[in-house]
């Protein structure tokens, strides 16, 4: 071999040796956070017994700004009294295919709640006798799945922070539950709402849904169709998780409803064209055009239909038609007049989601991308004031008795009350399952007390 | 005689590359012990997707960088190997996963390299290209159709035991590859690169070589896609069937110097590691690195850096180059320091890893300078 070659080989070594030694900055104090982690376990578990004898309603009486002002207690024995933050931890697809989902559903509730508890001073934690501010560490895994599972494997074994938030999307949801439970990390999901997630349910009893989804939204389009007189419908769905599993809920509800299916028709994500499909829901005379699809193929459906002249009596949308960004690409509150939406609240649910809506648009009100989701925002934002009330009504950061101290306990949240169910939010908990677009407001349509306005059926005209 | 103490030695330093890979490869397998089974270090996640590349930008390589013929199938034959470990990930073991995902690939690899590696040029590039597209959608297709439903659970594996599966089948690629360099099939295929026609007329059997070369090295692209689906626990068709995969160890390859025996293995783990910490350090900045660094590659070394290195005539030139790459890279270091210090803690290794690839830019252009004006 020649003297060249070597010399390579030398180079190569050189560099894998300087990397080495740069990645290994860290190993060692994460290591000792590591230990002194195991060692908090079993104060947890007792905290854990404790609560436990303790009764469920006393415990959801517990509220966490009466504990925030108790003055600062001692430390528990086995706690690093020099503690100063609560490291939380996400996996955020900020590029890539996915980064509207952090720009406007989830992303705008965990950083307002974040800069709203530290500017509060911090969570009060009972086990380190006082409030510890939010240490957010956030990661781009740039919309791709291998990026995601390891970013979180680096929040977990080289962060080693105290929580986890979730990913986007409910594929990426799906990945990143097993990761967070082989850890022991709890892992509250947020824009992943499915069918699909009950297996997860089922095996991490660690992993909480929020979202609603098919399982209540298909009956509440089914009940309102059936009270609008509606005897017929179009579906278009996408070929991904949501598209598929409302698709598939549907049959059957609008078969046992006596509703006619005319036409079920699955589409590509990247669907280039939606006109022949206008044409054929319009030939079809179909009573109701539902669209289990996102944004990229819902806005165009919305304007081909309006150029078309296709003005269906019900025009029912999927994620993304609660959006109030959607006014922007559809031609303002009166080209999106009528429309139905996967959802949904608005401001007239309670005292408390009328303040969270006003806050969530203060908050971002610089950001020219943000919009108001009327349907996941509130849910969201709930899911992270229950992790909030949890550390606080539970004393400690040990992610099991949290767990399950938010299955034993009702919270009180911008939503109104809630609580858990199998580890979802109980239906009953929601302010709405679907919306419709009335003068440019999200009025809740349901055919039940949720309602907020009557539905305008049959739709307007287009503009 | 002394002919005779040349071949042998010749022979002895043939040996020295592999042992010294083995070697290397036996002491990475050590990262294991440095967390549990249950609770791994981050280098043995690191290193999972480090070997990973390394495994698909070598095996580009063997049949790519000598024959000529850009592949773009490598998205095809991993997600092959994922959705085999998807399939069949409860019932077999991870090295069997590997080793069916492998021959599976291998085949289909086999069949239409034999359909089209007589294809040239643009034309065997898009339709590699293709291939992973149409296997996306079939999928996807079936998988609505027949079984109603879009995506899979992978059943997961502990990091430990994927990352010796893969520092495995790395070692097995990475002999493979010196000694496929250095014999007779080698020479044919950088004969087919160099001219088909006329290696053709000397005897090879250039559609054989061909045919075996891409089913061979797709047999590794699967295996290990096998492995890495095992980490990433939930796949669908887009996931599994990521344009990406494709394009990156291209990128890494041209980075490292293809055609060579080290770029490919230095392009994948730059680029890793530069990956891994740009986008946890400098998410919005990410991408816009990622170019300006192939950029800058592509203009000022267009051999690679193992290329651009073996340009260097002398060993006092060369040693003058690595010993510039590891300044730069200890400017870097400090500076990141300073910036901590002032209370910009970016950490990590993004500015080491620029600086040093800034530091071996320049001097590679100005050594070379030197040579040509001498």
């Amino acid at each position: 071999m020649s003297r060249k070659k070597l010399l390579s080989v030398l180079l190569a070594a050189a560099l894998g040796l300087s990397l080495l030694a740069g990645c290994g900055q860290s190993a060692a104090p994460a290591a000792a956070a590591s230990s002194a982690k195991e060692e908090a376990a079993p104060a947890a578990a007792a905290s854990s017994a404790k609560e436990e004898a303790a009764p469920a309603a006393e415990k959801s009486e517990a509220p966490a700004a009466e504990k925030s002002e108790a003055p600062a207690a001692e430390p528990a024995a086995d706690v690093d009294p020099n503690k100063e933050s609560i490291k939380v931890g996400a996996v955020r697809s900020q590029t890539g295919v996915f980064a509207m989902f952090d720009q406007t559903a989830f992303g705008p509730c965990y950083r307002m709640w974040v800069d709203k508890v530290n500017a509060d001073g911090g969570i009060y934690v009972e086990e380190y006798g006082k409030k510890l501010p939010i240490d957010l560490i956030v990661y781009d895994d740039t919309s791709d799945m291998n990026q995601m599972t390891q970013l979180y494997q680096k929040l977990i074994l080289e962060d080693q922070v105290d929580f986890l938030l979730p990913p986007v999307s409910t594929a990426f949801l799906s990945a990143a539950v097993p990761i967070a439970a082989q850890y022991g990390y709890l892992m509250i999901g947020a824009e992943g709402g499915s069918d699909t997630l009950k297996e997860a349910l089922a095996k991490y009893p660690d992993f909480f849904s929020v979202l609603n989804y098919s399982v209540t939204q298909v009956p509440a389009i089914v009940d309102l169709m059936l009270e609008q007189g509606m005897k017929s419908a179009y579906i278009v769905y996408i070929q991904d998780t949501h598209g598929i599993e409302y698709s598939s809920a549907a049959e059957p509800a609008f078969k046992e409803a006596g509703i006619e299916i005319k036409e079920m028709k699955s589409v590509p994500a990247d669907l280039a064209d939606v006109t022949p499909i206008i044409n054929d829901a319009m030939a079809s005379g179909a009573d109701a055009f539902i669209l289990f699809t996102y944004p990229q193929i819902t806005y165009p459906a919305i304007e081909v239909s309006k150029a078309l002249g296709y003005n269906p009596k019900m025009f029912i949308t999927g994620p993304g038609g609660s959006f109030e960004s959607m006014k922007a690409a559809c031609g303002g509150d009166e080209g999106i007049e009528g429309i139905i939406f996967e959802g949904a609240w608005n401001d007239k649910g309670s005292p408390e989601a009328a303040q969270f809506a006003k806050d969530l648009q203060e908050f971002n009100k610089d950001d020219p991308a943000f919009g108001m989701d009327w349907w996941g925002h509130i849910v969201y934002y709930a899911s992270l004031e229950v992790l909030q009330q949890a550390i606080e009504g539970a004393g400690t950061l040990d992610n099991k008795v949290i767990s399950q101290y938010i299955k034993d306990n009702h919270f009180n949240v911008s939503m109104g009350e809630i609580w858990f169910e199998n580890q979802e939010i109980a239906h009953e908990c929601f302010l709405g399952d679907l919306g419709q677009w009335q003068n440019g407001y999200p009025e809740v349509i349901d055919a039940d007390e949720n309602r907020t306005a009557d539905p305008i059926v049959p739709k307007p005209d287009w503009p | 005689m002394s002919k005779t103490n040349d071949r042998g030695g010749a022979r002895i330093k043939q040996q020295i590359i592999p042992i010294v890979i083995v070697a290397v490869l036996f002491g990475l397998s050590f990262l294991t012990r440095t967390g549990s089974a249950l609770r791994p270090s981050y280098y043995v996640v690191l290193f999972v997707s480090i070997l990973n590349y390394i495994v698909l930008a070598v095996s580009w390589n063997i049949f790519s960088g000598p024959s000529g013929y850009i592949s773009l199938s490598t998205a095809a034959f991993f997600g092959l190997g994922i959705y085999v470990s998807a399939l069949l990930g409860e019932k077999l073991p991870v090295p069997l996963l590997m080793i069916v995902a492998g021959v599976i690939s291998f085949a289909i690899a086999a069949i239409i390299g034999v359909i089209t590696l007589r294809l040239r040029g643009v034309y065997f590039t898009i339709f590699t290209f293709g291939l992973v597209l149409l296997l996306q959608y079939f999928i996807l297709w079936y998988e609505v159709k027949f079984n109603n439903l879009r995506g899979r659970t992978v059943m997961a594996v502990p990091y430990n035991t994927v990352f010796i599966c893969l520092l495995i089948l790395a070692g097995i690629v990475l002999i493979a590859a010196y000694y496929v360099k250095r014999s007779r099939f080698g020479m044919a295929l950088t004969g087919i690169g160099e001219c088909e026609d006329a290696a053709a007329h000397i005897g090879v059997n250039t559609t054989m070589v061909k045919v075996i070369a891409f089913a061979a090295t797709s047999f590794a692209i699967g295996a290990s896609g096998a492995a890495k689906a095992t980490t990433m626990i939930y796949i669908d068709p887009p996931i599994a069937f990521n344009v990406m995969m494709s394009f990156m160890p291209v990128l890494m390859v041209i980075f490292g110097g293809a055609g060579s025996f080290l770029g490919p293995i230095i392009g994948a783990i730059v680029f890793t590691l530069l990956q891994e910490q740009l986008t946890t350090k400098w998410p919005k900045w990410y991408m816009i690195i990622f170019g300006v660094v192939m950029i800058i590659s592509i203009v000022f070394l267009p051999k690679g850096l193992v290329g651009s290195f073996g340009e260097m005539v002398g060993k006092r030139k060369k040693l003058l180059l690595i010993a510039a790459t590891a300044v730069f890279m200890v400017v870097g270091f400090i500076f990141t320091k300073l910036l901590a210090a002032a209370g910009t803690n970016i950490g990590g290794l993004v500015f080491p890893l620029l600086f040093g690839i800034i530091g071996f830019v320049i001097f590679a252009n100005v050594l070379k300078r030197g040579k040509e004006a001498a």
